[in-house]
C-alpha cells in the first residue's frame, strides 16, 4: 500500500512538472492547467489516482494538458512532452485498483492528524497547531488562550489576526490609504460611494472584498501553521489547513444555548432577551461565513477531531481534557 | 405547447411522406427532386462531430479532414448520379464560393486581429466579474458582430478564470450570451439580420428586440450568478484561491491598435451588405455583378471587397502587432483549422437538408409569430441560421400582411419579423454548430485548460436553461 501511494505522488509530481513544462513551451499567459500549487495539485491528482485508478475524472484532467501540448510549435519539444504524457497514461494504467479495500481510517485526514503524527511520528518537522472553532459564549476564546498559555505557544484570535493584517499591509508599503483589510467587518453593512466602490474593485483585484480578506488571512494562517506552533481561534482555519495539507488538530467547542445565554449576560452585562438574540446573530453569522467559505456544516461532529461540550467541564478541566488529549 | 409540437409533428410528416415528391429550387432557379436520405451524410457528419470526440478522441483530430470529405463525397456523389456532375458542382459551388468563402473570411480575420490583442492583468474572475464580463460581451455583440465580440474576449474570460477549476459553465454562458443572442440588435451583430437588412429591413429597426434581449440577460445573469457563485464557493471550499498578493490591480492593454483593424473588419461587412444594392454594383436584371465562376454560380463584386478588405486587416494586423502578443495569448491555428474543416463539410452537405427547406418551409402552415419564432430556431440550431431566416421571411412575407415593415419579400407585422429574428440568431446557441463562434470559443476554450462539455453534453445545458426561456419569451413576447 505504502509503495502504491509513493507511486501516485511520484506521478502526480511528473503529471504537475509535465503541465509546468507544456504551459512554458507554449508561452501563453492565459492560466496553465493546474494552477493550484504543487502540494494540493499533486495531492489531489494522488487522491484521484487512489480512489479511481481508471476513472474519468483523471483522464479528463490529464487530456487538457494533451490538448495544450498539441498546440506546441516546436516540433521537437512536441513530440518529447507527449512522449512524456503518453508514459505518464501508461503507467496510470497500470496501477492497481485499491478501492474500497481500505478500512474505515480515512488516510488523508490522518496525514493532517497532529494528535497521531505526534504519536506515530508520520512528520517529524510539523508544528503543533491547534484550531478551535466555538460558538458564542461557549467561553472557547478562554480555554484557547489559556491552553495557548498552558503550551506556551503563540495564540492568534480576530484582533491579533486583524493587527497582522495591518502590518503586512504597512510592510507592503504600496498601499497609502488609511483603509486596510483589519479595518473590514464581515459582518456589518456598509454604505459606500462610486468612488470607494471603484477603489475596492482594483484593489481587490474585482474580487469582494470579504473574499479578497478571506484569501489573504488563508495564506496568513498556513505561513503561521508551517512556522510556528500556535492556536488559532476560527477563522475557517480548521478548513484552511486541511485544503493545504497542514497537519493540525481541530477543536469544536460548544455549550447548550441556555447556558451560553448565561455566560454572555454575565460577561457582556446584557439581559436575557438581548444576550439571546445576540447569540442567535453570531450563531447564524458563524455558520454563514464557515459554510460559505469551507462548504462543509458548521459545528458538524465529523469535521473535527474532538468537539467539546465546554458546560459538561469548565474552563480548567476542558483545558485538562484537551491537555491528556494531546499529552498522551 | 400542443400547436408547437403540431408544427413539427406536419414539417417531419411532410418530409417523411413525400420524399420524392419535395423540390427544391436552387438559387438559379433549377428545380431539382430532393429524397430525404440525401441528407443521410449531413446526419452523419454531425454525429461524428458530436460522438467521435468521445469514443475515439485522438484518430478523430487526427483525420477530421477524411472524414469531412468522406461525408461530402456520401452527399455529391449520389447528388451528382441524380441530377448531373454539372448541377452537383453548381450546388457545391454556389455554397462554397457564396457562403463558406465569406463566412470563414470573416471568422479567420476575426480570429487574426483577436488574437493580436492581449490584456495583462490580475483581476480574479469571480462571480460578479464574469457577470459583468458576459453583459459587456453581450452588448458588444450587436457592436462587432458575434464573432467578433467572442474572439475579443473570449480570452481574458480565461485568463482571468484560470485559477477556478470549474469554469466550464462560464465559458456555456458565454456561448449562450456573447456569441449568439448579443448579436440581435444590429444587422452587424448576426448574418441573417444582416440578409433582412439587404431585403430591407431598417438598419436600426433590429433595436425593436432590445427589450426580448434585455429581459433575456436579465434571466440569464441571474442563473448564472448563482450557478457560478455556487461552484466560486466549491473552488474557494477546495482551497483554490487567485494569487492577489499584490494590494492593488494591474490592468494594460496590449495591441489595442487592432481595433482598428476590427473596425475595418466591421465596415467590410456592412459594405457587403450595403454594395449589392447600389446600382454600379447591378446588372441590367438587377442581380449582383461580380466573377463568373460556373454555370450560374459568381463571386460578388461587394464579396470581393469585403473578402480583400478583412484579409487586408488580418495582414495589417499581424505585421503590425509584436510576436509576444499572440505568444501570450496563446494564439495557435488549431482553432480556425478545426473550424475551417468541420464547417467546410457543414454547408456541402446541408445542402439538401436547406433544399428541403426552402421546398416545404412555405407549405408548413405556419402563420403565427410563436411558430416562427421555434421553427426558424429549431432549424437554426442545426442548419446554417442566414438561409433558415431567408426562407422563413419569405414565407412570411408570402402570408399577405398588410401592415408592418415593409421588405422586398412583403409586409410583414413586427412581431412575425421580431420572431423569426430572434429565432434564429438566438437558437444558435442550442447546439456546438449552431453558430460559427460557438465552435471556436469551445476549440480556444479547450486547448486552454478548461474542460467543455462534449457535443450532446452541451445540448443538455442549452436544454437546461435556453429552453425554458425560449418558452417564456414565446409567452412573454410572441404569443
Amino acid at each position: 500500500m505504502q509503495d502504491n501511494k509513493e507511486k501516485y505522488r511520484e506521478l502526480a509530481n511528473r503529471i504537475y512538472d509535465l503541465d509546468g513544462e507544456v504551459y512554458q513551451c507554449v508561452g501563453s499567459n492565459l492560466g496553465r492547467t493546474f494552477t493550484g500549487s504543487r502540494e494540493n495539485t499533486v495531492r489531489n491528482l494522488s487522491v484521484l489516482m487512489y480512489t479511481k485508478p481508471d476513472g474519468h475524472l483523471l483522464r479528463s484532467e490529464l487530456a487538457l494538458i494533451s490538448n495544450m501540448a498539441r498546440t506546441i510549435k516546436d516540433k521537437e519539444q512536441r513530440s518529447r512532452l507527449m512522449e512524456k504524457y503518453n508514459q505518464i497514461l501508461r503507467e496510470i494504467e497500470d496501477l492497481p485498483d485499491v478501492f474500497g479495500k481500505e478500512d474505515i481510517l480515512d488516510q488523508e485526514r490522518v496525514a493532517l492528524n497532529n494528535l497521531v503524527s505526534r504519536r506515530q511520528k508520520i512528520s517529524e518537522g510539523d508544528h503543533l497547531v491547534i484550531c478551535i472553532s466555538r460558538t458564542q459564549g461557549s467561553a472557547g476564546n478562554d480555554i484557547g488562550f489559556e491552553l495557548a498559555d498552558d503550551l506556551k505557544i503563540n495564540y492568534y484570535d480576530v484582533e491579533i489576526f486583524d493587527q497582522v493584517l495591518k502590518r503586512l499591509e504597512a510592510e507592503k508599503g504600496a498601499v497609502n490609504d488609511k483603509e486596510s483589510f483589519a479595518d473590514f467587518n464581515k459582518y456589518g453593512k456598509r454604505h459606500t460611494d462610486l468612488k470607494t466602490v471603484l477603489r475596492e474593485f482594483n484593489r481587490y483585484h474585482g474580487l469582494p472584498k470579504q473574499d479578497a480578506v478571506f484569501f489573504n488571512m488563508s495564506d496568513l494562517i498556513c505561513n503561521l501553521a508551517r512556522t510556528e506552533d500556535c492556536i488559532i481561534m476560527g477563522r475557517c482555519a480548521d478548513a484552511i489547513l486541511k485544503n493545504n495539507h497542514i497537519p493540525h488538530v481541530s477543536l469544536f467547542i460548544s455549550a447548550p444555548f441556555a447556558v451560553r445565554v448565561q455566560h454572555i449576560m454575565a460577561v457582556r452585562n446584557m439581559n436575557l432577551k438581548q444576550a439571546a438574540r445576540f447569540l442567535r446573530k453570531m450563531d447564524r453569522q458563524h455558520r454563514r461565513y464557515y459554510e460559505f467559505y469551507t462548504g462543509e456544516k458548521w459545528g458538524k461532529p465529523e469535521n473535527y477531531d474532538l468537539c467539546i461540550n465546554s458546560a459538561n467541564y469548565g474552563i480548567k478541566e476542558t483545558i485538562d481534557v484537551i491537555r491528556r488529549l494531546l499529552d498522551e | 405547447m400542443k400547436k408547437i409540437l403540431s408544427v413539427f409533428m406536419a414539417f417531419a410528416l411532410s418530409v417523411l411522406l413525400n420524399p420524392t415528391a419535395v423540390w427544391a429550387a436552387g438559387e438559379g432557379g433549377a428545380e431539382s427532386g430532393v429524397p430525404l436520405w440525401l441528407c443521410i451524410p449531413f446526419a452523419g457528419l454531425l454525429l461524428c462531430i458530436a460522438v467521435m470526440p468521445l469514443v475515439k478522441g485522438e484518430w478523430w483530430e487526427a483525420h477530421q479532414p477524411l472524414v469531412v470529405v468522406l461525408w461530402i463525397l456520401v452527399m455529391v456523389i449520389p447528388f451528382a448520379l441524380l441530377y448531373g456532375v454539372g448541377s452537383a458542382a453548381e450546388t457545391v459551388l454556389e455554397c462554397t464560393v457564396n457562403d463558406y468563402l465569406t463566412f470563414i473570411v470573416l471568422l479567420f480575420g476575426l480570429f487574426c486581429v483577436s488574437g493580436n490583442i492581449t490584456m495583462e492583468g490580475d483581476f480574479a474572475g469571480s462571480p460578479r466579474i464574469n457577470v459583468g464580463l458576459l453583459a459587456l460581451g453581450t452588448l458588444l455583440a450587436s457592436c462587432i458582430g458575434t464573432t467578433g465580440a467572442s474572439m475579443l474576449m473570449v480570452r481574458p474570460v480565461i485568463k482571468m478564470n484560470s485559477w477556478r477549476r470549474r469554469k466550464s459553465h462560464i465559458m456555456i454562458f458565454f456561448i449562450f450570451m456573447v456569441s449568439n443572442m448579443g448579436g440581435c440588435l444590429t444587422p452587424i451583430g448576426d448574418p441573417p439580420l444582416l440578409m433582412g437588412f439587404m431585403r430591407g429591413v431598417p438598419f436600426f429597426w433590429s433595436l425593436h428586440l432590445f427589450p426580448v434581449l434585455i429581459f433575456n440577460m436579465v434571466i440569464l445573469l441571474f442563473v448564472f450568478y448563482h450557478l457560478d457563485k455556487r461552484n466560486y464557493r466549491r473552488d474557494i471550499a477546495e482551497g483554490r484561491k487567485p494569487d492577489i498578493s499584490k494590494p492593488g490591480t494591474e490592468f494594460r492593454i496590449d495591441g489595442l491598435h487592432n481595433i482598428v483593424f476590427l473596425v475595418m473588419i466591421v465596415a467590410a461587412v456592412i459594405l457587403s451588405g450595403v454594395l449589392p444594392g447600389m446600382p454600379a454594383f447591378q446588372d441590367a436584371a438587377g442581380n449582383a455583378r461580380g466573377i463568373h465562376i460556373f454555370g450560374e454560380v459568381s463571386l460578388s463584386y461587394p464579396s470581393l471587397i469585403e473578402i480583400a478588405l478583412i484579409l487586408l486587416a488580418a495582414f495589417l494586423s499581424f505585421k503590425t502587432t509584436d510576436k509576444e502578443v499572440r505568444v501570450k495569448n496563446h494564439f495557435t491555428w488549431g482553432a480556425i483549422k478545426e473550424v475551417a474543416v468541420l464547417f467546410i463539410g457543414i454547408f456541402i452537405t446541408m445542402q439538401p437538408a436547406l433544399m428541403l427547406l426552402k421546398a416545404v418551409g412555405p407549405n408548413l402552415g405556419i402563420t403565427e409569430p410563436y411558430q416562427m419564432f421555434w421553427a426558424t430556431g429549431a432549424l437554426s440550431s442545426f442548419l446554417d441560421n442566414t438561409p433558415t431566416y431567408l426562407v422563413f421571411l419569405t414565407t412570411a412575407g408570402t402570408l399577405g400582411f398588410t401592415g408592418g415593415i415593409s421588405t422586398t419579400l412583403g409586409t410583414l407585422p413586427a412581431k412575425m419579423l421580431s420572431a423569426i429574428s430572434c429565432g434564429a440568431v438566438f437558437m444558435g446557441a442550442n447546439t456546438y454548430i449552431g453558430n460559427a463562434p460557438n465552435f471556436m470559443v469551445k476549440s480556444i476554450s479547450d486547448e486552454n485548460g478548461v474542460n467543455m462539455p462534449s457535443f450532446f453534453g452541451y445540448m443538455l445545458w442549452s436544454v437546461a436553461v435556453l429552453i425554458p426561456v425560449f418558452i417564456i419569451d414565446m409567452f412573454v413576447f410572441f404569443m
